[in-house]
């Protein structure tokens, strides 16, 4: 009898360890759950939720945008509209389903030029578009990254690996509860004749939040080189 | 000066964080499988039963992490904070929480 399990591909390590943090996670969950504070049903929606989301509506979205002037003036005049056409519904995403309508309602695009960048922060707490972004990144959520990007954002930004000139104005956006901002970068060079597909993939989430811009070479998906170090520590 | 929590306290020192279990097991996911369910218990304890406000909530977090839990990485310091911001409104106790991690560690630990 063959072996069931004797496939050609290897299945990706997994972790066979149960953390303590994990651990509490569960128990912080569970005692919730007995207090009565939520139900599992509300808990699995939100994580079905959850797992839908990611950059990608967004990226599409700005390619979009890139090849057509009409749909990039509806992104600017009515994101809310402009996103049901990447498959985003801000009025029924999963917070206005809770009773609160208003929140994420307010999306706004911030359109890139060439003398000016957009650049994504919440002061406040790490308010952040995930109905069209998914998840913030750990350092979107740093005081380190919310406190000094509003008042020095050229040197957080050069920080990032971005180096604007001087005469590029930057425009830092600061999110709330309600408005929630998405960074259409410009579309780089060497992208002529580009279908929506191809152009998508370059528009990775740091060129959304604004930290990055869209390159020709570069995929959102790309394994990313680590460069070695020109002086190595202890050499 | 905020006070320590002696069970969140020894989590903290004796837990291992996702990227030391990524580099022992060889995997590349950049966040644990649990981080989903600890952001959905926080979204639906602002938006369900508005026990903790979201605001409110990541308010403490960055004070709670600036005087306790600096050295821990997100998202294991998420839920050392929301552990601690529930204990002090009193929604669960220390010792209730010490009793039912006892028993979820060994549900999780058994087989």
């Amino acid at each position: 009898m063959s072996n069931s399990h004797d496939h050609d591909h290897k299945a990706a390590p997994m972790v066979d360890e149960v953390s303590d943090f994990e651990a509490l996670e569960v128990a912080v969950r569970e005692l919730c759950i007995e207090k009565g504070l939520f139900t599992q049903a509300d808990h699995n929606e939100w994580t079905e939720y959850m797992h839908t989301l990611g950059p990608t509506p967004a990226a599409r979205l700005v390619a979009k945008a890139w090849l057509d002037e009409d749909y990039k003036q509806l992104c600017i005049d009515d994101p809310v509209k402009a996103s049901l056409e990447v498959g985003i519904n801000w009025i029924t995403s999963m917070p206005s389903n809770f009773g609160t309508p208003s929140d994420y309602c307010n999306p706004r695009i911030l359109v890139d030029t060439p003398k000016l960048k957009h650049v994504v922060v919440c002061t406040l707490c790490s308010c952040y578009p995930r109905p069209i972004l998914g998840q913030s990144p750990e350092w979107y959520r740093t005081p380190n990254y919310r406190r000094r990007m509003v008042r020095w954002p050229r040197q957080v930004l050069s920080e990032f690996g971005l180096q604007l000139p001087e005469d590029v104005e930057i425009r830092v956006a600061d999110s709330n509860q309600k408005t929630r901002y998405v960074v259409m970068p410009v579309r780089p060079e060497g992208t002529d004749g580009w279908t929506e597909d191809q152009l998508a993939e370059i528009v990775t989430r740091d060129c959304l939040i604004g930290v990055a811009m869209p390159r020709a070479d570069r995929k959102a998906d790309d394994k990313r080189p680590v460069i070695p170090a020109i002086h190595p520590y202890g050499h | 000066m905020t006070k320590s929590i002696p069970l969140l306290e020894k989590i903290g020192k004796e837990g291992r964080v996702w990227s030391d279990l990524c580099e022992q097991y060889g995997v590349e996911n950049p966040d644990p499988p649990w981080r989903v369910f600890l952001e959905s218990t926080c979204e639906v304890l602002n938006e369900g039963s508005c026990v903790l406000p979201s605001l409110e909530r990541r308010d403490e977090e960055d004070e709670l992490v600036d005087e306790l839990y600096k050295h821990i990485p997100h998202p294991e310091r998420q839920v050392l904070a929301l552990a601690h911001s529930m204990i002090l409104r009193g929604i669960i106790t220390e010792e209730d929480l010490e009793k039912h991690l006892k028993t979820v560690t060994e549900r999780l630990n058994a087989a």
